[in-house]
């Protein structure tokens, strides 16, 4: 017996329109914003562009922004099929990053065939770890893992603080910046582009690890039995929902898997680019990510494309500033207009249906 | 399909009119700022350097550029882009960014680098001296020796408020800018009213307000009656705390008697405009000097803010004195914090 699963009245309201009328509808706001400022829009944008994909090394800096912002969409998204609500990307990426960072400095004898993957494990396990408590308090409590996930972020910024201020993973630095001891050279995520081609390229080999991300994304939801099951239960499927595995075990599964890529991307942070654990951080990736998620509609091409977008976004932002003089806000503006505008073609599809399950909406 | 018409139309007159918004002014000096995370309306230490590079732009006629950095991932491309684009001088604005600054300076040896509060530290974490890098230090315990002298003879005097002999500090991380102001505030005090009692704490944020609020109200639960903020944002919690309970409270980096008139009765300077300002005009001169440079009561690199009216003119003196008695090298603060709370 199907699922009976209900078909939004458009299959033009599927494909990517709403995202891109999002966008446009932003980038037009955000347009004005810059006017009422007595600044020049074309300008701004253009300097935007030039910003993101003037040159090879712009777009190097743009991809490595994308990176963990892609994988921590794929966090966000892969919760949201199921019908959860996954906020704690941006604490499972922490986690995921503390404890490569820690792996990677503690075992940092070890050779790199062997410590790679093993930090790239402990990367992704935290994080898994750390997101599967979100989901066994589902599970067996039913606590709300908005909330859970929430406070999960908190406690965790603060035992950073702990660990690296003084603490016992802080190692001694000039001028005391808290941070923690270097990864062994077996961790790092060596640059991939090399320097005669891009000069000062930053792009490392987490990129590939983020393709690799996204095609286990696909394959798990629309390749194998437990992911036809979660979107299904995602679509409000009642009947998917008994004759699957246990709903306590998929729930506590699925935050885990959903920590687990996000955890991927704070390991990525650590081994790519910074080589240390740094108090602070990789600030706002978690959160962007909920964006990300929501504009690339929980599909795995979606979610890329939507990366990089804010990507450029965040990268071409830096040349607004220093060349056309733009304040800094004005790209946080755009990426708040476009998650308002797509939150409210949500709300008013999903009211105009009545009621429905979160991944039906979208 | 209208409503698309009508926007090709928008944009289509938008950029008929637009012309180039590239750059200000007319001299071929560029400076560049690139600030560090807490934005630049924390009020203190980003404001202060951006207010010297706008001093700089109107007063040397360089032009200027402020990049904000968002996220400890940014400080490298922000500072590689002014880099790239030939800026004369490219400021980092913190102690965040020593690595950063390293990592930038090694890679474009042509372009001349400052750190404010820093020098450029290896990715070993070890400080390494570079010829294109100049470290901008500043005496702050000078400055909190100072106001530390305020704060010990208003509670000694027992004037207005402050009746408890009791004074209080916050840092923010203990870094040793942040410690440098407390370990000459309570040396201050040591000095003018050793029967004081003195707290300190850290609230370990330079951004949390609500944070800041609440170890200034367990500080004035214990008595304290003049509270130092060495917080930046978190620190105007601390003045909030201050300010709610009716006691006193001493600012940090700029003035910030607006924050809380009434409840401010002054600020240790640390003049990071003036430093961004003469350093661009070293560069501008050509009198460019790598390495160590520090800013201290000598150079009038730091100081003590605006003095609320509730300070008597004995105060006043005192600590007129007590600033002319450190540049003359008479009295030298010290720059360990004693009580670390």
């Amino acid at each position: 017996m199907a699922p009976s699963v209900r078909q939004p009245s458009s299959q033009w309201a599927q494909g990517p329109a709403i995202p891109v009328i999002s966008v446009l509808i932003a980038l037009f706001l955000g347009a004005l914003f810059v006017l009422a400022s007595g600044h020049n829009p074309i300008a701004a944008y253009g300097a935007l562009l030039l910003g993101a994909f003037g040159s090879p090394y712009d777009i190097s800096e743009t991809l490595v922004i994308a990176v963990p912002l892609t994988l921590s969409a794929l966090s966000v998204s892969v919760a949201f099929r199921t019908g959860l609500f996954n906020i704690g990307a941006q604490g499972q990426l922490l986690v995921g990053a503390v404890a490569a960072g820690w792996f990677g400095a503690q075992f940092a004898s070890l050779p790199g065939i062997v410590l790679l993957p093993l930090t790239i494990l402990a990367g992704i396990l935290g994080g898994a770890a750390y997101g599967s408590i979100a989901g066994w308090l589902k599970a067996t409590r039913g606590v709300n893992e908005v909330i859970t996930t929430i406070m999960q972020n908190y406690t965790v910024i603060y035992v950073m603080h702990w660990l690296l201020q003084d603490g016992p993973m802080s190692a001694p630095n000039a001028l005391g910046t808290p941070a923690s001891a270097p990864i062994g050279d077996g961790a790092v995520l060596p640059i991939i582009i090399p320097n005669s081609i891009v000069p000062l390229s930053r792009l490392h080999a987490g990129i590939l690890l983020a393709a690799l991300a996204v095609v286990v994304f696909w394959f798990l939801l629309w390749r194998t039995s437990l992911g036809y099951e979660l979107r299904a239960v995602g679509l409000g499927a009642r009947a998917a929902a008994q004759a699957g595995i246990d709903p306590k075990r998929r729930t506590i599964l699925v935050m885990a898997i959903a920590g687990g890529f996000a955890g991927l991307a704070g390991m990525i942070q650590v081994s790519g680019l910074f080589h240390r654990v740094y108090d602070g951080f990789s600030s706002g990736f978690g959160f962007d990510a909920i964006a990300v998620a929501l504009l690339g509609k929980n599909s795995p091409i979606g979610i890329t494309l939507a990366a990089l977008l804010f990507a450029a976004f965040q990268r071409g932002g830096t040349l607004m500033q220093s060349n056309a003089q733009i304040s800094s806000h004005l790209v946080e503006n755009i990426e708040a207009i476009v998650l308002f505008v797509i939150a409210a073609e949500t709300l008013v599809r999903a009211i105009a249906r009545g009621r429905g399950t979160p991944a039906e909406a979208l | 399909m209208k409503r698309l018409y009508a926007l090709a139309f928008i944009f289509t007159i938008l950029a008929s009119t637009s012309c180039s918004a590239l750059g200000v002014g007319g001299s071929s000096v560029k400076i560049g700022l690139v600030t560090d995370i807490g934005g630049l309306n924390d009020k203190s230490f980003n404001a202060l350097a951006n207010q010297g590079r706008l001093d700089a732009q109107s007063q040397l006629g360089v032009s200027t550029s402020v990049i904000e950095s968002k996220k400890q991932e940014d400080y490298v491309p922000n500072l590689t882009t002014f880099a790239q684009q030939n800026y004369d001088l490219v400021i980092a604005v913190g102690f965040l960014m020593t690595n950063a600054t390293w990592k930038v300076a090694k890679q474009f040896p042509n372009v001349k680098f400052a750190i404010i509060d820093g020098a450029p530290a290896n990715d070993k974490g070890d400080t390494e001296n570079l010829p294109n890098v100049a470290n901008l230090f500043f005496k702050e315990q000078e400055a909190g020796y100072v106001v530390g002298v305020v704060a010990g003879l208003m509670a000694k005097n027992k004037v207005g408020k402050a009746t408890h002999n009791t004074v209080c500090s916050m840092g923010g991380i203990p870094i040793p800018p942040v410690d440098h102001y407390i370990a000459g505030y309570q040396d201050a005090i040591k000095t003018v009213n050793p029967s004081a009692t003195i707290l300190n704490g850290y609230s370990n944020d330079f951004v949390d307000q609500a944070k800041g609020k609440e170890v200034g109200l367990n500080h004035i639960s214990k008595n304290c009656d003049i509270l130092f903020q060495v917080a930046g944002g978190s620190g105007l919690g601390y003045i909030a705390a201050a300010k709610e309970k009716g006691v006193y409270a001493i600012g940090v980096d700029a003035d910030q008697k607006d924050a809380a008139p009434g409840t401010v009765i002054t600020s240790a300077l640390k003049r990071v405009n003036k430093a961004v300002l003469d350093t661009s005009r070293a560069v501008k001169d050509g009198k460019y000097k790598a390495g160590d440079n520090f800013f201290s009561a000598s150079n009038d690199g730091v100081g003590y803010g605006t003095l609320d009216p509730v300070v008597p003119a004995d105060i006043k003196s005192a600590a007129d004195q007590a600033l002319a008695d450190i540049k003359s090298g008479k009295i030298t603060p010290k720059d360990t914090v004693q009580v670390k709370g």
